[in-house]
């Protein structure tokens, strides 16, 4: 039972739901009737010919209140002082002089500080993402997370309103912002389900998936039908990353291929056999189209994300051949629970942030697609306010409401955007137990409440990628539950 | 009876011939029927009634059509069980497989006998999770069971009309039945063969000669026995000694990269355990230790020394057969998990909640309230009930607080200078919180609240407070009801089958709960539960869910125990230096990427209702990475290098290389494969497949030709799915 590719990838897009799925030929008839409709919907909504969006995840739970500080004195929002009085005893505050000053025209031209790791630093091979936001090609979404519907602090403490169920919870917020479902354990992710809806349409010739991730399958990269391209980083070279080692067309070796690949196609009477068969046929699959190397020509620093990002690049750079318009992909770098040592830590993991996405940037730049790529940063979740530890050990525990970047020429840069916190701006009000705290008391640690939810974030997001709207709703369930669902820090 | 009595007396005969001390068992047959769904006289469709009332009798005639629906049930008619005392409705599962190509799982209600060998199984018309929707209307659907993860017949049911004609899913065709136990030559030990390289995949890091003949002799239970009582470690630990943070300049990466590596990485502890998964003779320990350290992590990514982490994974392996309150006592002391999860650091003035928050979520209860057989409890909207919230973490933080390394001469291993990874954590009693805390409140809850310290005055009385309070908390969450079927739950998946049925979950979780003697949490007895249980047992599962994928370290472990794992050379045995090989199948042995482990225990295969947590790790470079690793390992062996293994790592297939040699068709190659690798499961396609590969090479290498039968078969996924 050999299959070509095309049937390959119907079968693949549906796991086990194959037998479900159309025959050949009324495949081929689904495709080019979508087509059309897209042509006609391309004029539309969508001006260019390709379009990519690059998830960076932040995994553990990345400190929002060390990310972006108040670089200012202004006494009728949260300004320096407030910031260090809660965080210098502990050894957890920033120096002033040391933050990279970025004017916020939304709160008045105030001037909030990044964190130093974005800006120049020891070893880097550019000058990280910091200058990008006098350019306009970096923003900043403010006090963002997950949220089932607005919510207030006394909605809040009374559970007057649905709330995202274990909030604090690691792997659950994870899921949340990577589902846009903070109501219900759900199998699909946000990317996934973008992919569902675009990929016939959109990528119709398509060789690999809609869809790929550096590492593993994260629940963000799965659809209801799409499946995603598990890719290694660099420095494997993209067309070792799928290959198999052993064949060189002899008769013997073509006789075990051969076996080979029909074990892959026997699934005997077993789901798990199947499900197992599934990433090994779609792997065998692919390795047949990734077989040729374009490489990149901007510096990207060797380290994890750096060659997580080069490879992504290279993927971009390589998309005629590989028959895609249209792509998501997804990165993602650990190591940002600091509950302990988040001084050093968090320089050292803001530094590969900033110098791999600037790189990426250079080289989309480069590759003349600077306002076709857009990267932005998710993570878990954000991290208390009031520290925990001191000194070398200081840290910070799990929290919620945080701060999300994005960058790229079609980013209308250089400012915050979010929906306004109870002072006035999109910043939270930087006070133990005040009008943002999640909690009351001796539990109020600075567990900022979001006021925008991770919905209307990605939401924005996808209007730019292309996501028909008629499809809004099977990608963003919740999302009329909110008032705004687009931020205005896309281009059209 | 005579020949019960004779196999009983022979294994005395034998207990003293192994001059072993424990008492010897004889074990039944390991197989089960498999069930028998009702059907009407026609067409192939189900014989079920809807309401949800039970009958007298089996009625002569059925409905034809049913509605979906969460308020709607139907009772269905199932023979051919034999069922244990209290055995019922939750151990069988009933799925409806649909045009949509999706399965779903309905839940069975309840169980009542209505005549001889014929039960009444009440079921609700509605998928218990829902996470991929609900059945539909639409039709003609396939319906059919298991039981003990064995597969009853299929058979057709329209919902909410008649018609649309459904194909018979490839799962569901040429079920191949339970072999049944035929040789009745043996009349003692343990005469099922296909059961008992079963039963050492799940008891072991895989099946070897050695321990097959070993339980032909003995059967099971007194194998058992015997590996309850087997010294323990077979291959003594590495002795590392404990170094400072900031390495020295005699031993950092550049001056000296193999003291480096043996200190500060995990690769002595990687190849400790490899040699003793390939050659220790106390296996279920290990086995059993290595289930616990994928609940319990801890993880070279964060940990610094391999000493830290031999310390902590002593702990697990001496615990394996002890009690769960014991382990759970030592892993919090243990100042690996103190720094891996910030207990070192947290003090009255800054309680850390990352400790608290993982062993509630992850080692003990879970975040869900459940059932004794480990299903979700609901409440009155379906939704799941939370165990604890914040404030719940807020007040066991406050309790962990004040322990940190022990560094005082009173600790035999503290080193001036050095924090000491090996002694357990010790008080500090300054820095003890002396609030009162509210635990977990469950009914009857043990030590729900812990009051504020009344008499703190001196540090004595301030660490006898913080010791009752640390104790307190620690049985608070031990006898919390969900920690049988949580725990029971997770251990299934490790060592037997990803998605158990409720009805295994529960007869392990009572055991847990009491191991016969008033115990909780005794170990030794819910491994024994584990294994020995029916759903466990048979000489062949043929239910489509059943099993587990192999994750990456047990597939290699299962092939070098199969084929023992040599020297590169073949000239001795290997030093164990596989983990730097294993990178690309994504699991590097002791260096989970967080404390959720390399997956989760809930992880659903995408597109699927799967619950297969080792799924996580298969993806498209990961598959590609297995089927090349075992080209090296199999074609080439793991070469010799001056970092990763001096020695390197090759399998001796001498055995498969003389039934190559003896046969220049490969049948007795194939033969000897199928009944060592697959437990007699080859299909004859995939027989015919493997056997055209090696006919291709000529029959004069014979070397050649069993390589080529052990690569293709271990690269399949027939051979991946540990069932």
């Amino acid at each position: 039972m050999k299959q070509n590719r095309r049937e390959f990838l119907v079968k693949s897009a549906g796991a086990l739901t194959m037998t479900a799925l159309a025959s050949q030929a009324r495949h081929f008839g689904l495709i080019s009737a979508l087509a059309q409709t897209r042509k006609s919907r391309t004029e539309a909504f969508v001006p260019s010919d390709y379009r990519a969006l690059v998830c960076i995840f932040l995994s553990g739970g990345n400190d929002g209140n060390n990310t972006i500080v108040p670089n200012h004195n202004d006494a009728n929002v949260s300004n320096y002082a407030a910031y260090s009085a809660a965080r210098a005893t502990q050894g957890l505050a920033l120096q002033q002089s040391a933050l990279l000053p970025v004017a916020v025209p939304r709160i008045g031209g105030l001037t909030y500080g990044l964190h130093p790791g974005f800006g120049t630093v020891a070893g880097g091979v550019n000058p990280g993402l910091h200058p990008l936001w006098a350019t306009g090609k970096l923003a900043a979404v403010t006090n963002i997370g997950t949220l089932v519907t607005p919510t207030t602090r006394a909605q809040y403490q009374a559970r007057s309103v649905p709330l995202p169920f274990n909030l604090f919870s690691h792997n659950d917020q994870v899921n949340q912002h990577q589902t846009c479902r903070a109501d219900a354990v759900t199998l699909t992710g946000w990317g996934g389900r973008i992919s569902d809806k675009i990929t016939v349409i959109d990528n119709p010739n398509r060789l690999v998936p809609t869809i790929s991730s550096v590492g593993g399958g994260p629940l963000f990269t799965i659809g209801e039908t799409t499946q995603p391209l598990a890719l290694s980083p660099a420095p494997t070279p993209l067309s070792n990353v799928l290959s198999l080692t052993g064949y060189n067309n002899t008769p013997v070796t073509n006789a075990r291929f051969d076996a080979l690949n029909a074990g892959m196609n026997l699934d005997g009477q077993q789901e798990l056999i199947a499900a197992s068969n599934n990433y090994h046929r779609q792997a065998l699959d692919i390795s047949r189209s990734l077989n040729n190397n374009s490489e990149v020509t901007v510096t990207f620093p060797n380290n994890d994300l750096g060659n997580q990002l080069k490879q992504v690049a290279r993927m971009i750079k390589t998309r005629a051949v590989l028959g895609v318009t249209r792509q998501i992909f997804f990165c993602t770098l650990g190591g940002f629970d600091t509950h302990t040592a988040q001084i050093n830590n968090q320089l050292a993991l803001f530094a590969q942030v900033s110098q791999g996405m600037r790189a990426f940037y250079d080289e989309m730049t480069a590759q003349g697609l600077g306002d076709k790529v857009t990267q932005f940063t998710m993570s878990d979740f954000s991290r208390t306010f009031n520290p925990g530890g001191s000194g070398v050990n200081v840290g910070s525990d799990h929290a919620w409401a945080n701060h999300s970047f994005i960058v790229g020429d079609s980013v209308i840069g250089g400012d915050f955007y979010g929906v306004n916190t109870s002072n006035g701006t999109p910043f939270p009000t930087l006070v133990q137990n005040g009008p943002d705290d999640a909690d009351s008391g001796t539990n109020a640690r600075g567990r900022w409440i979001p006021t925008t939810a991770v919905d209307q974030y990605a939401a924005t997001l996808a209007k730019w990628f292309g996501l028909p709207p008629a499809d809004t709703a099977y990608v963003f369930p919740n999302l009329g539950n909110f008032a705004t669902t687009d931020l205005g820090f896309m281009l059209p | 009876m005579n020949s019960r009595l004779s196999r009983f007396s022979l294994i005395l005969l034998l207990i003293s011939i192994f001059s072993f001390t424990g008492r010897a068992e004889s074990d039944p047959d390991p197989d089960s029927p498999a069930p028998v769904l009702l059907g009407q006289r026609t067409r192939g469709t189900v014989l079920a009634v809807s309401g949800d009332g039970f009958l007298k009798g089996v009625p002569g005639r059925g409905e034809t059509v049913f509605w979906p629906g969460p308020r709607n049930f139907m009772t269905l008619f199932v023979s051919n069980l034999d069922l244990l005392d209290g055995e019922g409705a939750n151990s069988l599962r009933v799925y409806l497989y649909q045009k949509s190509g999706r399965t779903f799982e309905l839940e069975s209600a309840g169980l009542e006998p209505v005549e001889k060998n014929i039960f009444a199984l009440r079921v609700r018309l509605a998928d218990r999770d829902g996470f991929r929707g609900q059945p539909l209307a639409d039709g003609e659907s396939i319906i059919y069971l298991t039981w003990r993860g064995l597969v009853s017949n299929a058979l057709k049911i329209n919902l909410g009309r008649e018609g649309g004609t459904i194909a018979v899913p490839d799962f569901l065709k040429n079920v191949p039945r339970a072999a049944g136990s035929a040789d009745g030559r043996n009349l003692v030990g343990y005469r099922w063969s296909g059961d008992r390289t079963r039963f050492l995949e799940q008891a072991t890091f895989g099946p070897s000669a050695d321990a097959d003949n070993r339980i032909r002799r003995i059967g099971l239970r007194t194998w058992l026995a015997e590996q309850f009582e087997a010294p323990s470690p077979a291959i003594p630990y590495p002795v590392i000694p404990q170094m400072p943070v900031t390495p020295p300049s005699n031993c950092s990466l550049t001056t000296n990269p193999v003291c480096y590596r043996d200190r500060y990485t995990m690769q002595p502890l990687q190849q400790w355990f490899f040699k003793e998964a390939f050659y220790g003779s106390d296996q279920l320990r290990q086995r059993t230790a290595w289930a616990l350290g994928q609940i319990w992590v801890t993880s070279g990514v964060t940990v610094q020394q391999s000493s830290h982490l031999i310390a902590y994974h002593k702990i697990l392996a001496n615990r394996a057969f002890g009690n769960y309150r014991d382990l759970m006592a030592d892993v919090t002391l243990n100042p690996a998990m103190g720094y891996y999860l910030d207990m070192v650091t947290s003090t009255k003035t800054n309680p850390n909640e990352n400790y608290p928050r993982e062993i509630l979520q992850l080692f003990t209860i879970g975040l869900f309230r459940l059932n004794q057989d480990g299903t979700l409890q609901r409440d009155a909207q379906n939704n799941p009930v939370p165990t604890y919230d914040q404030s719940v973490v807020n007040n066991f933080s406050k309790v962990f607080t004040g322990w940190t390394y022990c560094n005082s001469a009173e600790c035999p291993n503290a080193v001036p200078g050095i924090p000491n990874y090996v002694d357990p954590m010790k008080l500090i009693p300054e820095n003890h919180d002396l609030t009162a805390k509210t635990l977990l409140q469950y009914p009857n809850a043990v030590n729900p609240t812990i009051p504020a310290c009344a008499d703190c005055t001196t540090p004595e009385q301030t660490a006898a407070y913080a010791d009752a309070s640390l104790n307190m908390a620690l049985d608070n969450i031990f006898y919390h009801p969900n920690l049988p079927p949580f725990i029971s739950r997770n251990l299934i998946q490790q060592l037997v089958t990803s998605d158990p049925s409720p009805a295994y979950v529960q007869r392990v979780a009572d055991v847990f709960v009491n191991n016969g003697q008033n115990q909780r949490g005794d170990l030794k007895a819910v491994i024994r539960a584990i294994l020995l249980d029916p759903e466990a047992r048979g000489s062949v599962k043929t239910a489509p869910r059943y099993g587990k994928l192999r994750e990456p370290v047990q597939l290699v472990t299962n092939l070098g125990r199969l084929f023992p794992a040599r020297s590169w050379n073949g000239q001795t045995e290997t030093d164990g230096g596989v983990a730097s090989y294993m990178t690309k199948m994504g699991q590097t042995a002791f260096y989970p990427p967080t404390v959720f482990n390399y997956y989760p225990p809930e992880y659903i295969v995408p597109q699927t209702t799967l619950n297969a947590p080792e799924f996580q790790l298969l993806n498209t470079t990961s598959a590609i990475g297995r089927t090349n690793f075992l080209y090296t390992l199999i074609f080439e062996g793991l070469a010799p290098n001056a970092t990763d293994s001096l020695r390197g790592t090759a399998l001796d297939l001498g055995e498969a290389q003389s039934f190559a040699a003896a046969d220049a068709t490969g049948n007795q190659l194939l033969d000897y494969l199928n009944t060592k690798m697959m437990h007699g499961t080859l299909s004859a396609e995939h027989r015919a497949a493997v056997l055209t590969a090696v006919q291709a090479v000529a029959p004069t290498d014979p070397a050649l030709r069993a390589k080529t039968a052990v690569y293709l078969l271990g690269a399949s996924s027939q051979y991946q799915v540990q069932r």
